[in-house]
């Protein structure tokens, strides 16, 4: 038995793949099966909202405000206004092209937060916060940022996400993908699909609050100013916006505002007009000025 | 696949190793895709065989075989003895198939 | 911004690694061919003892880790399954570089040949296998004679 010493020159154990090009067929893979995972959880989330009953949905939101914390729902006189006025706004809903839509009747209620903000959630509870309430300056803007909101319960938004984020956990918990080097990398994904989707929310129910506005007060005029003074306070991102409005949920105010603006234009609608004022005190309890 | 002679023993029997060219190794590295793994996890409730593991791993096991094949017949050889297995978890929920041996020349 | 942070790992990862690899592999490939005259067989437990004035156990051992882009590719081909190419290298060189160090270490020592040569792989995780953060220890070792 004699050795021969040879070479072995060929890499055989390694496959020659490029690891970029593996890691694009990757990566292409997986969006495509994010995709289909977006797609599925869409019809069963509508499916979801078409079963659910009316009275299954105040339960279920009756669940979810409950656990709010600072949450004044009682014993404020703003609260009757704020009432009066999203019954106003839905009572022109009639004189716009809009169809009806049921859903179980608004509660409104106030949150004691400094952050300018409103949301919906299931069984149509709208809330406000006090820091909105304070930086309005005309009921126009406020009847917007209501607007906007019965313009998410017009399209089920709230059910929609309830719906999706109960599917979303439960796929993800399956797949484990919460868990391993895939935690980076995976959830943002799923997250930037999210957040894509609830940006086409946002859209259409700002087009249906301008049509409301439109509806309630005949012109369009100062309903923007609150975006309008959002948008000086943000910073200009330059080449990055693009990325930075795909990472928000709402889009960039910027952006809202011309969207705004160009339906108003294309329907004819004029955007000037005398603002209606707010009543005295808006900002504290019970409209008990200073407090 | 090759006619390429493959023990485990020291040798080939009825032959004489003539020439011998050192190591040769194959190796491979597979994950299992996200449903495999679902369906084990129910399987981990009953218990019994997992086909779709035994069949990913004997398949793998095969490619380093093939790929330690290569790598003999790039040497020359007609044989290779002694050939050794080994299987290891190399990250979570991926393993390593690894197949050694001598590369031979018998008459 | 969470996005970011990754990306840039991923991106250090990929040319730092790749560079490493490339540097690593020529050095592999400069040795191997410089220990090549002395010859390594993984039988020789059942065969007559060869002739030799002394015999000696060596061992050579690496633990290797892999890159950022390496965890985040292997992490993606364990949802998509199949073979995880990046890792294959990374095995690859750790078991050649193992068997370079017994090899050379004997070859120090004076062996004129090393038999019954075995190999060993394990998974040695770093802090916790969830964190995907893994190491493979790979060890060569065998028998040398004179």
């Amino acid at each position: 038995m004699k050795f021969v010493p040879k070479e072995i020159t060929k890499e055989v154990n390694v496959t020659p793949v490029h690891p970029l090009v593996n890691l694009a067929y990757l990566l292409g893979t997986v969006t495509l099966a994010g995709i289909v995972i977006y797609v599925v959880l869409g019809l069963i989330a509508s499916q979801l909202v078409k079963r659910i009953g009316i009275e299954t949905e105040e339960q279920i939101g009756a669940s979810l405000v409950n656990s709010l914390p600072n949450r004044i729902d009682t014993g404020d006189s703003r609260l009757e206004y704020l009432q009066d006025l999203t019954s106003s706004l839905q009572d022109n809903l009639s004189q716009t092209e809009i169809a009806v839509v049921e859903y179980p009747p608004v509660k409104i209620s106030i949150l004691d937060m400094p952050e300018e903000n409103a949301m919906v959630t299931a069984g149509s509870h709208l809330m406000v916060t006090e820091g909105l309430l304070d930086q309005v300056e005309s009921e126009n803007e406020l009847a917007f940022v209501l607007a906007h909101e019965l313009g998410h319960l017009h399209n089920r938004d709230p059910l929609d996400a309830l719906g999706r984020s109960l599917v979303l956990m439960t796929v993800s918990g399956l797949l484990g993908v919460g868990q391993g080097p895939n935690s980076v990398l995976v959830p943002n994904v799923l997250n930037l699909t999210e957040q894509g989707h609830s940006r086409t929310q946002e859209t259409m129910a700002d087009e249906y609050a301008i049509a409301l506005m439109m509806a309630r007060y005949d012109h369009g005029g100062h309903s923007l100013d609150f975006f309008r003074r959002l948008q000086s306070e943000e910073f200009d991102l330059g080449v990055l916006s693009p990325v930075a409005e795909w990472q928000q949920t709402h889009p960039l105010t910027d952006n809202r505002i011309e969207r705004l603006e160009s339906i108003a234009e294309a329907s004819d609608w004029p955007l000037t007009g005398n603002p209606t004022s707010l009543p005295e005190g808006i900002e504290c309890a019970n409209f008990e000025a200073p407090c | 696949m090759s006619n390429l002679t493959l023990t485990t023993l020291e040798g080939v029997p009825g032959r004489e190793i003539v020439e011998h060219y050192g190591l040769v190794q194959g190796s491979t590295i597979r994950a299992k895709h996200v449903g495999k793994d679902i369906l084990a996890g129910f399987k981990n409730i009953v218990g019994g065989e997992l086909k779709g593991y035994t069949e990913l791993l004997q398949e793998s096991r095969k490619e380093s075989i093939e790929r330690m094949v290569m790598q003999a017949e790039q040497l020359g050889a007609n044989a290779v003895v002694n050939i050794r297995f080994a299987t290891s978890s190399i990250a979570p929920g991926a393993a390593e198939l690894f197949a050694y041996g001598t590369a031979v020349r018998v008459k | 911004m969470e996005l970011l942070v990754p990306l840039i790992l991923i991106g250090v990862g990929f040319f730092v690694g790749r560079h490493f690899e490339a540097k690593h592999y020529a050095s592999i490939r400069d040795r191997e061919k410089k220990t090549l005259h002395v010859p390594m067989m993984n039988f020789g437990a059942k065969q007559d003892l060869p002739y030799a004035h002394d015999a000696q156990l060596f061992v050579g051992s690496v633990v290797v880790a892999n890159d950022y882009f390496k965890t985040i590719s292997a992490g993606l081909r364990n949802l998509v399954g199949g073979r995880v190419v990046v890792y294959e290298s990374l095995v690859d060189r750790g078991r050649r570089e193992a068997l370079l160090r017994m090899k050379e270490e004997a070859i120090e020592w004076g062996a004129s040949q090393i038999v019954n040569v075995r190999f060993e792989t394990s998974s040695i995780g770093g802090k916790s296998r969830d964190q995907g953060l893994s190491a493979v220890e790979i060890m060569a070792y065998g028998t040398a004679i004179r």
